[in-house]
Formats: C-alpha cells, structure tokens, sequence
C-alpha cells in the first residue's frame, strides 16, 4: 500500500566534509527506532573500505524511516548525497528527489567552502532549508558567531538556524518537529502517468542492478513493464522496496516515496543516474528535467607494467565498472607504454578511488601517466574536436583555436591567507573575480581558473598555505581559447608520448626547463648518456643531459656476504618492475609522473 | 677425484682424464672450468671450510666483519670451543681447501697459531693439490708465527695491505706502517709458495697517482695474487658514519672507475690477469677457495659469525663472541640466521656468482651440470639485452662480463637474480 503523501518528507542532509553528517544520519535513525543503540556505529551509512578511510561518503544511500509527530506517524526519507566536489552532478540528482535539505554546519570550523557550494544548490533546487549547527557539545563550538556567519554568507534568520549533536541526540527532537513542519509534503500527481526520478544505483551480485528512485507522479509496482526514457530501454520490475535501512521489499511505491526497483538489469552503465523511469504501456510524456550525462573531466593513461597484463588489466577495469559506472576506459597505445588504457573520471579524488581499487582488487602493477583535461580544438579546415589525450593533439600548423575548459572557483579561507592564494592563482592564469568577507578574519576569494591548473595539487597546495584552514569548490563554466600549444619530451631523441603536456605558451620555456631537470633525477642513469629535450613542434626549448653510469659493481662477494648482496640485488630488480623500457632507456612510473609536478616550487 | 671439463678454443670438448687434472686450474691457451665432482650435488660433503679468528688489535673504520678488538684474553676459550663446534659437526674428512680468516688470524699467538693448526688437521686432511690459506696483517706477523704456519700445513697466506699511503691507511685506520709490508713479504715470500696481498683503492683524499703508486709498490714485491677492492662504505661501520657526517666524502665515480681500470691494465701488464670482479692473479696462482664460493659449491664454515652452505641451506653463526662461547659450551651449536633458497633461486644464485668470473664466466654445461636448469630458459632473454649492450658476450659456450660489463656488473646482475 502506498503511503499517504502528506505524511511524507523527503530531505537530504547537505554539509562540508566532516561536520558531521553521517553521525547524524544515524542519530536520526536512532531516534525514530529504525536501528538499536548497539546498531548506533559511526558512520553507519558509509559502508565502502575506501570510504572509511577517507571519512566521505561518495556513493548516496537513501533510509525511510517513520517518526510519529502529534500522533500522526510521518515516513521520512532520507537521502544522503556524495560530499565531495567531484560529484556534483550525483549530488544534483539527490536533491531533487528532495523537497527539503538539512544545512549542516559544524558549529567548531564555521560556514566552509562546500556549505556554501552545497547550500546554493539546495536552494537552487527550492528545497527548503533547514539549517542546524552541529556539534553543539564540544567545547570550542562557537553557536552566536557561526550563525552570524550563516547570516553573512547564505541571508539564513540566526533565529531558524537550530543546535544539535549528532553525537549525544541533543536537538534531535526538535529537529525532527521542524523536518514535519519546514519541509513541504511531496506535490506530485497520483493518477497521472508514472514518472519515477533515478538517483542512485548499485550493483548486487544476486539482483543485477538496484535502482534508487523517487516516484515524482503516479505508482510503481511489482510486475509493471517499465521505461527509462533517456536510456530507451524496458524492463520489468521484479522487485521493489524501502531500506529501513535494510532493505525490505514490497509490492508498491506510492506518489512522493522513495526505495529501490529491482528489474533484470544486468549492467550498471545501463542505468544513468538523473534518468526518468515511466510506465512502458502509458508513458509519461515528458521526462523529468535536469538529465545529464556523466562529464569526465579528468583523463589518464593506465598501463600494466609488464605487457603480458594487458588483459588482465581490462578484466579488473570491467569488474570495476559493475560498481562504478561514472568512470569510462578505452584501449590506447602508446609508442612508448605498449597496449593500456585511456581512462575519465570525475575529478581528481575519483582517480585516485578508481586506481587504488584496480591495484588492491586487482593485484596489477601501474604505470599511470600524467592526468590531464579535455580539450577543443578547431582545426584549420573548421572541424571542432574534443582530445582528452595530448599525444593525440595535432601539430601547430593544423590548429585554428585551442581551447581549454575553465572552472570558476570559491575559496574559503582565512583573510591573512588572500594575498598567498591570489598569488597562487595569478602563476596559474587566473582571472581574479571577487573577494567578499564572511566575517572580518575569513572571506570567500572567487577566481576563474583553467581546469588543467587545479586538477593536480591544487587543494594540497591550498592546504598547506592556509594551514588546512581554507577549503574550496569549483564548478566547470565552458571552454574559453587560450595560447596554448603541446610541449613533447624527447629521450634521447625519440620522442615519448606519454610524456607529452599541453600549456600555455608563455610558460612554455620555464615548465620546459623544468620539467628535463626533473625527468634528469627521475631517469636513471645509463651506460650511455641519455639526453632529455623538451620541445614545441620541432623547436627544442630545454636540454638536460644523464651522465652514464660508469661504475656499479659490488666489490666484495665472498661466503659470508652472499644471503645479503643477493637481496641486494633482488631490490634493485623489484625497483625495475615498473620500469618502461622506450626505446633503449628505462624510465620509471615516478618519471611519468614528474611532469605534474612543475609548477612552482 | 675433481674433473676438469675443458673446452678448447674452438669449442670442442676435450677429455678431461687426457688433462692435468692435479691442479684443478687447468693452465694453457684452452678456456677451463673446474668442477669438483664429488659436492656438485646437493647433500654432498663440502670440500671447503671457512674459519673464522675474531680478534684485532683495532677494528678498521671500514670492517664489517665480526671482528672484535680488546678481547684477546678470551682467545684460548675461543680455540676450545672452535675445536668442539668443528669435531661435533662433522667427522675428520678430506677437503680441498682450507681458508682461515677474521678479524687477524695472526694477532694470535705462535702458541695459539700452533693449536689452532692442530685443530684443523685433526679435522680436516688436505686433497694433495690443496689449498690453505690463512690471512695474515702485516703488523702482527711474525717471524716466529711465520713459521708456525709453514710448518703447520699452509700453503698460502694472503696479506691485507689495503694501501702503502700513510694518509690512506689512516683514513681506513689500520695500524700497520707501509714498511711493515715489505718486511712481511720478505719473511713470507721464501717460505710460501703462493701468497697475496690485498689493496683497496677508492680511499677518501687519495689520488690516481697514489694508487698507482701502490700498485708499482705492490707488483715490486713480486706477488702471484692480488685482491684489489674498491671501497665499500659498510651501512653501520666508523667510515660509514664519517661519510653520512660530512668527515669523508666518496671520490667522484670517474676518478675511481680510471683506478679501476688502471689496476686491470697495470696488473695485466704484469702478467696478473683479472679472474674476478676484484681479484688478479698469475695463471696457476688463482685462489681455489675463493673459486668455490663463485661457483656456488657448498662449504663449512665455523667460529663467530661464519657462514656456510651445507645440504642447500645457507646459514650463519651467531656475530656475538659470549653468545657463541656459551653457546658451544653448552653442548649446542651456534646458528643464528638460515635460509634455504628453491631450486630455481639457487639456480639465479648461481648464475650470478658464476658471472662475477671474468675468464669463466657461466659455462652452460657446468651451470646445468650444477642447478639442473638450462641458463637460456631461465635467464636468456636478460643476456640477450645486455649482450646487445655489450655487457656480455656470449660464445655459444659460456657467457662473460666484457670489459665494460666488469664495471657494470651489478646492472646486469640485478637482471638475472
């Protein structure tokens, strides 16, 4: 039996990393009897390794849990939504099963970058917002001056704002009275034609595909030939149900209800995320709006070490993808690596995620190259192209513009930080935008920088200069042309793809020179000279040279230093396992990297 | 009985039994590799042992061996319990070589020395043709102790001379003067009738004319064996940590690669030809002890911190003297650390060693003779590079380090191991 929607709240809870969101996830579920106290563990909801270690929770869950108000008994679902900058759009997609969102804001640390990023969405989705520190407990909570940071930033009444902690339960109840009385029931049509939002999915190695959804009109039940309409494929639903938080089946989800549709769905990549799943006999006649497809912003080649692994490689990539759809691969060579593969992923951190599960689950040896943006090109003869590969970048004379995506980014940090900052972004061609002041000591710095010069070490590097007080936020704002060109690196004299970068011209010369002293450390040294260039089409900009190795012999081996020169020199066979041979010269996985690491010192 | 497998220039296999087999070092123009049949396999006796004499006047700034200065008043202990660990071990047989080292086998006493003697003959009888070393430094030697030893059954001494350069022999911090080497060498010489002297070159402060300087001195003794060691900084020792404080600083790589290739030149012009990565010798005169270790043959090995290889097992006796004293004493033996490698580890293991021999090399039929494996399926495709590098060459025969490939040798072990 579907459930009476105006009993019904969706919500979601928004918040920057570690304020505290998924103590309080559980909290609520403590509260409203879904789990026992001895159920009441950290972090409940994130249930992935990785995860854990990271303290984030990347993929949504969504929990139904009942809570009786004036004795009225309310189902309220709660949506949890990815905290990390590189999931905007999964973020995007949660809120809008959502009528309403918790603001979350740790009432030690302050209004940080992705309170700010994650509020403006929420409000952008006309959720109605219900603010709350948290934390109230702890000592150094600081509740008049964060509300009045709150105020400064995001125009919220300090007197809305409430105190709870995740922690003890203090202010849950009142929390709960104003999720029933703040956040609107769900406004959807019962009798009209089912339009179901996807927001999530996961797969299950006995169902298939389980697909989080939000019925937005109409009813979904066990049975029904269903649609999903961007995708344009149908299915029947075998199973449906609500995780409280378990999941627990039933016939039908009712106008405004959140759970999960189980219907023979064999891939994960077969269901997008922000799809609209209608009825197959009486559809629906638009979709919901704000579908889009995943955007991979960040590429690199991966490689296995030794070329026998080729396919190994491409099993552990597919047994990944079952679990991870928003990344994408295709086979690449290389002159220089052999057979490997060319990888997309959100950003940054979902790089990383993706590459430490493929060598833990995997047990493959990487050569990774340097990760790298997608760039437009339109070509003399007026074709427009999209290159996430720099080897792929044609030579200068075929090129009419070069354009490359940039993002707008929202710093927030402390003031004495701004001037270190601007200079930061200035090195890397930033377009200052504006500073605004939260509070006299902190402020929010906005500039326009290219994606390709954050990708790498930006946050690290905002990080330490702000002594891990500053945070930040970007969203991508198109493709804009810039005097760019593709700098390639030689070793001796043959030119290694995978080592080739794009920048822009007037810091051609001074990343040349630096990147072949850098490539001179990494590159052992040979019985012969090796030479390192850097060079534009065919003009070189930089030389460095590798002396040859003329001495590396053990002088001593007798009965008693055998054991020990023997494990000697099996670690310096270990060391070559990563190694690449191009040409006649080995270079390591630690060379392909370096040429990230060449913007300032 | 050793057989001697020959292969002639033109890669024709010659009877071993038509051959000299006295001396295992088959001499002539033909290319020759030793095999001594009876410990090929494993679980065969050894036919070699190791001793070990701890005590020193002073530890030098370099050593890493366990060698232990100040404690000489414990060394008629140490020769009874040396006794006990050897005739509990293993019943009296017969060996073909015999090689006593330190520490300074000398700063014993002649009484000492005399006892020490003892011990190993009544232990040990030496194959006709064999070989007994004893290291001997040049500051506690004697001419009394120098006949102990004649007497005794040695037949070869190797005297650890490292340098004739006063700063040199300071910065390693031996105690003996240059002179004292030639007075050594005047008492050993007439009653040896094989001997050698061990130099290092690479010392911190010293130049290439220094050590040519010692290499003219040396070769003016008149020596059949040279060890020529370029200076290892042993993690742990007095020079190590001078080095990581700034005190010492390594000479620059070229300066010792034009020491090293001096020493080969000179030494060969001088009739003593390099047949290791650090050792040179007149045909005839080249160290058959040693030989064992780089064709990976199994050899005992007894006294604090010595090492063996017995039965494929390769361990090492506790480096702490009280710890091995007490130990023997109590009726048990005095293993520290072992290992026992599978059978294509001790196959690489092989090949590695056997590789350090610049006139052998990897004989092919010796190599499968030894470890039962095939040296181009195990390790082929790894030579065909360095052969393409000229790091190796290869007759079809037997693989060798050429010229260059002696410097770079461990860039192409580490290959293959």
């Amino acid at each position: 039996m579907a459930y009476d929607p105006k009993l019904i709240r969706n919500f979601s809870i928004v918040a920057h990393i570690d304020h505290g969101k998924s103590t309080l996830a559980d909290q609520l579920l403590l509260q409203s009897g879904a789990i026992t106290q001895r159920e009441f563990r950290e972090q409940m909801l994130d249930d992935m390794d990785l995860e854990r270690e990271r303290g984030i929770t990347i993929k949504a869950r969504a929990v139904s849990i009942h809570y009786t108000l004036d004795n009225k008994t309310y189902e309220l679902n709660l949506i949890d939504t990815p905290g990390h900058v590189d999931f905007h759009y999964e973020v995007s997609r949660s809120l809008a099963a959502c009528e309403g969102a918790i603001l979350l804001v740790d009432a030690t640390q302050g209004v940080q970058a992705q309170t700010v990023a994650n509020a403006y969405l929420a409000i952008g989705s006309d959720l109605a917002i219900v603010p709350a520190l948290n934390k109230i407990d702890v000592q150094t909570a600081r509740p008049d001056e964060i509300r009045e940071e709150i105020q400064a930033t995001l125009g919220i009444d300090p007197a809305e704002v409430l105190s709870v902690s995740g922690k003890t339960g203090q202010g849950v109840p009142e929390l709960f009275r104003a999720l029933i009385e703040r956040i609107p029931p769900p406004k959807g049509k019962s009798d009209a034609p089912l339009r179901a939002l996807i927001f999530d999915s996961k797969f299950d190695d006995y169902q298939g595909v389980v697909t989080y959804i939000r019925v937005v009109d109409g009813s979904i039940r066990v049975g029904q030939k269903i649609r999903l309409m961007a995708q344009g494929s149908e299915h029947e639903v075998t199973a449906l149900g609500r995780f409280r938080p378990r999941e627990v089946a039933c016939d039908d989800l009712g106008m405004g209800e959140v759970g999960y549709v189980v219907a023979n769905i064999k891939k994960l990549s077969d269901v997008k995320i922000g799809d609209t799943i209608t009825d197959a006999a009486k559809p629906a006649t638009e979709p919901l709006p704000g579908y889009a497809e995943p955007a991979q912003v960040v590429f690199c080649g991966l490689f296995p070490a030794s070329h026998n692994q080729f396919e190994d490689l491409r099993t552990a990539l597919q047994k990944l993808s079952l679990n991870d759809s928003s990344f994408t691969y295709e086979p690449e060579t290389s002159d220089a690596l052999g057979f490997g593969f060319r990888c997309g992923f959100l950003g940054m951190l979902h790089m990383e995620i993706v590459q430490q599960r493929l060598e833990r689950e995997s047990n493959l040896s990487l050569v990774q190259t340097a990760p790298n943006v997608t760039y437009e090109i339109v070509t003399v003869k007026g074709e427009t192209l999209h290159i996430s590969n720099p080897t792929r970048i044609p030579d200068p004379g075929f090129i009419e513009e070069f354009r490359e995506p940039i993002a707008k980014v929202d710093f927030i940090l402390p003031a004495e930080s701004i001037g270190a900052i601007m200079q930061l972004c200035e090195d890397r061609r930033g377009t200052y935008l504006k500073t605004e002041y939260i509070t006299p000591t902190r402020a929010i710095l906005s500039y326009e920088l290219p994606l390709a010069e954050m990708i790498y070490d930006l946050y690290d590097k905002l990080k330490s200069m702000t002594r891990g007080y500053g945070t930040m936020d970007y969203e991508l704002l198109g493709y804009r042309v810039g005097d760019l060109c593709r700098l390639d690196i030689l070793v001796a004299g043959s030119k290694v793809d995978a080592l080739s970068v794009v920048v822009h011209r007037a810091q051609a010369d001074r990343r040349g020179r630096k990147l072949v002293k850098k490539l001179r450390q990494e590159i052992d040294r040979h019985q012969f000279e090796v030479a390192i260039q850097a060079a534009i089409g065919s003009r070189v900009i930089a030389r460095e040279t590798i002396s040859a190795l003329r001495k590396n012999v053990t002088a001593k081996c007798y009965g008693g230093d055998i054991t020990r020169k023997r494990k000697l020199l099996e670690k310096q066979k270990e060391g070559k396992k990563r190694m690449k041979q191009v040409g006649n010269v080995e270079i390591s996985q630690d060379a392909f990297l370096s040429i990230l690491d060449s913007g300032e010192e | 009985m050793p057989v001697v497998v020959a292969h002639a220039d033109d890669g024709r296999r010659i009877d071993s039994q038509s051959q000299n087999s006295r001396n295992p070092f088959y001499r002539g123009r033909r290319l020759i590799t030793i095999i001594t049949s009876d410990d090929v396999k494993l679980g065969d006796h050894p036919k070699h042992v190791y001793i070990h004499i701890p005590f020193c006047y002073h530890k030098c700034g370099y050593c890493d061996f366990a060698s232990l200065a100040g404690v000489d008043h414990l060394a008629d202990r140490y020769l009874t319990a040396l006794d006990r660990e050897i005739s509990t071990s293993v019943e009296r047989r017969s060996v073909s070589t015999i090689f006593v080292g330190g520490g300074t086998p000398t700063r014993l006493s002649a009484i000492q020395l005399e006892r020490l003697l003892d011990v190993i003959r009544r232990a040990f009888d030496l194959a006709s043709g064999g070989e007994f070393t004893v290291e001997a430094n040049p500051g506690t030697l004697d001419r009394e102790k120098v006949e102990v030893l004649a007497a005794g059954g040695v037949n070869r001494i190797s005297l650890g001379a490292q340098s004739f350069q006063k700063s040199s022999l300071k910065v390693l911090e031996r105690d003996h003067e240059p002179d004292e080497v030639i007075r050594a060498v005047e008492w050993i010489a007439p009653r040896f009738p094989r001997w050698s002297i061990d130099l290092i070159f690479g010392v911190p402060g010293s130049t290439l004319s220094m050590w040519t300087d010692d290499l003219d001195r040396t070769l003016a003794l008149g020596p059949s064996h040279l060890s020529c060691y370029g200076l290892v900084y042993e993690k742990g020792t007095p020079l190590w940590k001078s080095r990581r404080e700034g005190l010492v600083s390594e000479l620059n790589e070229d300066l010792e690669r034009a020491m090293y290739e001096t020493t080969i030149d000179r030494l060969a012009e001088a009739g003593l030809e390099m047949y290791e990565i650090s050792n040179y010798a007149r045909q005839g005169h080249e160290s058959l002890h040693n030989l064992a270790y780089w064709a990976n043959a199994s050899y005992y090995g007894f006294g604090v911190g010595a090492a063996r290889y017995v039965n494929g097992v390769r361990s090492v006796n506790t480096r702490d003297i009280m710890a091995y004293l007490n130990r023997i004493e109590a009726g048990g033996d005095a293993t520290g650390p072992s290992e026992t490698l599978d059978a294509e580890s001790r196959a690489r293991e092989t090949a590695v060693l056997m590789l350090r021999r610049i006139k052998l090399g990897i004989d092919r039929a010796e190599f499968a003779l030894r470890t039962g494996f095939d040296l181009d399926r195990l390790v082929g495709s790894k030579f065909e590079k360095h052969r393409r590098n000229r790091l190796v060459d290869d007759d079809g025969l037997r693989v060798r380090l050429t010229r260059e490939g002696i410097f770079l040798a461990d860039t192409v072990l580490a290959d293959i191991v």
